[in-house]
C-alpha cells in the first residue's frame, strides 16, 4: 500500500460508505479520507495472535487513539499462539499470552479473552463454532467498533486468519439477529449488530487488501503503539526501536498528515447500498 | 396467420431455460431481478433454486414462522418476476458454512443436469464484501456445479437416472454492490467473466413490485433502521411509523438506488451489474458446440 497515495486531495473528515468512495477515480491512486473516531464507546478487537494488532498494519495506534478519547476496549486472543517462537508449545502459549496483556496494557486495553484454539490449526475448526463464541461476546460487551482481519484479503498464508477474518466478519451482523443462537436470549442476552467495522490486512502480499480510510495519530498514539510493538519480545526481540515511528510515519505522509494508519472501514449503513444515500441525508437528531 | 405461425415459432426456437441459484429469498431479487424478469417477459422460461429457508430474517418471529412467511413471499416475488418454477433445498440460513460444500455443490448440479438450463444466474462468489457468506458459499457450489455438470465422470449415478452431462453456455454471476472494485475487470484472460451492465429500465417497475412481495425481510430491515436510529438518539421521519406504506416506500427506494447505482457511468437510467462469462469466451473450447 505503500508509495501508492501520491495525489493530493483537501484533508476532510469523513466516515461514509465504500459506495461513495468507488464512485471516484482508481482508489489505489488517492490520498485517502481521514477518519473520525466513531460515535460509541466501546471496542472489541477480535484477532487470531497475541500480537496481531501490533504490527505495522495492524490497529495499535488507532486503537490508542480510541481509548485515549473515552472508549472500553477488549482485546480477543482466538488460538493459544504455541508456535510463535521456538522455546516449545506450553512456555510458548504462556509467554505469548503474558506479553500480549503486558501490551494491550500500553494501548488502554483492559482485558484479553483468550479462547486458546490451536495455533495454526485453525483451518480444521467449523466456522460456525468460532463464529457462535464471537456472536457471543459481540452481545455481552455490546460493542460500536469491531476491529478484524479482512475476510476478503488475498495472499495472507496463515489459516488463522483467514478463519478468525470471515467468522468475525459474519459474527458482526448475525449477532443482531434474534433467531441466531436464540440460547444466548435465553441467558439474557440481547441481539447486537456491530455498527462500525474496521479491517486490517497486510498489504505487501499481493493486491491484498485496497484501503479506503486513513486514521491520523497523534506523538501519543504512536508512542504507545511502539511499547505494545516492542512488549513482543519474546518474537520480536532485536526489532528496530523505532520500527512503529517510522511506519506511521510514512504512511502519513502519504495522506497528508505527521502519523498515520490505514484501514478497510465499513460504515453503519454499508450493508444496505440501496438505502444508505437516503439514510446519510436524511436522519435527523431526535 | 402463417406469418403469425411462423414467428411463434422462432420466437419458441428461441426460448431459453434460466436457472437462477440464490442463497436467500431476497438476493437474486435485489441483485439481478431486472434482468431476470426481462429473459420472462421475452418467453425465457426461468425456475430459481433457493438454497436456504431463510429462518433467522424476521423481526419478532420465530424461526419456523419466519421460514414459513418467507418461503411463501419468495415464491409470490418469483411469480411477480415471471418465474415459473422454485425449488427450496431447505437448508437453514446461516448454516451454510457447515454444510459440506461437494454436497450442495452437487446437489445444485442435479438441477442443472434437469433442467439443462441456457443461462446460469449464480451470487457472485469472488465479490467482495458480501457480509451474508452464505451467498458466496452458495455461489461457489453452483460455479462449480456449472462445471461439474459438465463433465462425465461426476456423480455417476446421475447417468442412472439419465441426467446427463450438460454445458451451461450463459453464465450471470451477480451481487449487490458492495465490492468497490466490482467493475474492474478481473483480467484480460478469456475465460475470466467480464463485467456487464443489464439495462432494466423497462422491467423496474415490475422488479419493485416483485420486491414488494418479500413483507417479512421489508419489515425486518426497517424495523432494524428504526431500532438502530432510536439506540443512537436519531431518526428517519420516513420511519417515524413503521407501517406497510412506510415499508413499501423504504423497499422501493431501497430497488430504485440500487438501479441507480447499477446505471451509474452507463448511460442507462436503470441497471443491473454482472460479471458475465458467455458461450464465446466463458466456455473452454472443448465444450463448444
Ligand atoms: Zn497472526
Amino acid at each position: 500500500m505503500r508509495n501508492q497515495h501520491q495525489r493530493s486531495m483537501p484533508k476532510r473528515r469523513v466516515y461514509h460508505c465504500c459506495l461513495l468512495l468507488l464512485a471516484a477515480a482508481p482508489l489505489a491512486a488517492q490520498k485517502l479520507p481521514l477518519g473520525a473516531n466513531p460515535e460509541g464507546k466501546r471496542l472489541l478487537i477480535i484477532q487470531s495472535h497475541h500480537d496481531d494488532h501490533t504490527w505495522e498494519f495492524g490497529f495499535g495506534g488507532f486503537i490508542a487513539r480510541l481509548t485515549r478519547s473515552g472508549y472500553e476496549a477488549w482485546y480477543v486472543r482466538t488460538t493459544n499462539d504455541e508456535k510463535d517462537s521456538g522455546i516449545g508449545w506450553g512456555r510458548g502459549d504462556q509467554i505469548n499470552h503474558k506479553e500480549s496483556v503486558e501490551a494491550t496494557r500500553h494501548l488502554g486495553i483492559k482485558e484479553v479473552i483468550s479462547l486458546n484454539w490451536r495455533n495454526d490449526h485453525m483451518d480444521s475448526v467449523p466456522m460456525n463454532e468460532v463464529r457462535a463464541h464471537y456472536i457471543l461476546l459481540i452481545r455481552k460487551l455490546r460493542p460500536d467498533v469491531l476491529m478484524t482481519w479482512n475476510p476478503w484479503g488475498h495472499y495472507d498464508r496463515n489459516p488463522d486468519h483467514r478463519k478468525v477474518a470471515r467468522a468475525a466478519g459474519e459474527a458482526a451482523w448475525m449477532a443482531g439477529l434474534a433467531n441466531v443462537h436464540p440460547e444466548h436470549l435465553a441467558a439474557g442476552l440481547k441481539p447486537h449488530r456491530v455498527p462500525y467495522v474496521y479491517y486490517s490486512q497486510r498489504s505487501d502480499y499481493g493486491r491484498g487488501q485496497v484501503p479506503n480510510i486513513a486514521i491520523e495519530l497523534s506523538a501519543e498514539d504512536v508512542r504507545r503503539k511502539e511499547a505494545a510493538f516492542h512488549a513482543h519480545q519474546n518474537v520480536r526481540r532485536g526489532s528496530p526501536k523505532d520500527a512503529m515511528d517510522k511506519a506511521s510515519r510514512e504512511t502519513g505522509e502519504q495522506h497528508g498528515v505527521r502519523y498515520a494508519e490505514v484501514f478497510y472501514f465499513r460504515d453503519e449503513w454499508s450493508h444496505l447500498p440501496g438505502l444508505a444515500p437516503l439514510l446519510e441525508e436524511s436522519v435527523v437528531k431526535r | 396467420m402463417r406469418l403469425l405461425i411462423l414467428l411463434i415459432l422462432t420466437l419458441a426456437a428461441q426460448a431459453r431455460t434460466v436457472l437462477v441459484v440464490t442463497a436467500d429469498a431476497s438476493d437474486f431479487l435485489l441483485a439481478a431481478g431486472g434482468t431476470i424478469a426481462s429473459m420472462t417477459a421475452r418467453g425465457d422460461t426461468a425456475i430459481l433454486l433457493r438454497v436456504t429457508n431463510d429462518e433467522k430474517n424476521s423481526w419478532d418471529l420465530s424461526p419456523d414462522e419466519t421460514a414459513r412467511r418467507n418461503g411463501l413471499e419468495c415464491a409470490e416475488a418469483a411469480k411477480l418476476l415471471g418465474i415459473g418454477k422454485v425449488v427450496s433445498l431447505g437448508y437453514r440460513e446461516g448454516e451454510l458454512g457447515g454444510v459440506s460444500p461437494t454436497e450442495l455443490r452437487d446437489r445444485i448440479m442435479f438441477y442443472i443436469r434437469l433442467h439443462k438450463p441456457d443461462v446460469l444466474f449464480l451470487p457472485n462468489p469472488h465479490a467482495e464484501y458480501v457480509e451474508v457468506l452464505d451467498r458466496h458459499y452458495a455461489g461457489l457450489a453452483a460455479e462449480e456445479a456449472s462445471h461439474t455438470a459438465a463433465l462425465r465422470n461426476h456423480q455417476p449415478p446421475f447417468a442412472q437416472v439419465g441426467l446427463e452431462t450438460h454445458v451451461t453456455r450463459e453464465l450471470y454471476y451477480y451481487a449487490q454492490p458492495f465490492d468497490p472494485r466490482r467493475r474492474e475487470p478481473e483480467s484480460t484472460a478469456t475465460f475470466v467473466p467480464q463485467p456487464k451492465v443489464s439495462d432494466i429500465g423497462a422491467m423496474l417497475d415490475r422488479k419493485i413490485r416483485a420486491a414488494l412481495a418479500l413483507k417479512t425481510i421489508n419489515h425486518a430491515v426497517a424495523m432494524r433502521i428504526r431500532d438502530r436510529l432510536e439506540s443512537t438518539g436519531r431518526r428517519l421521519p420516513l420511519l417515524d411509523t413503521v407501517n406497510d406504506a412506510s415499508v413499501a416506500k423504504l423497499t422501493e427506494i431501497n430497488v430504485r438506488t440500487l438501479a441507480g447505482t447499477g446505471a451509474k457511468g452507463t448511460g442507462f437510467q436503470s441497471a443491473e451489474e454482472f460479471h458475465y462469462a458467455g458461450p464465446d469466451f466463458g466456455v473452454p473450447s472443448k465444450f463448444r458446440k
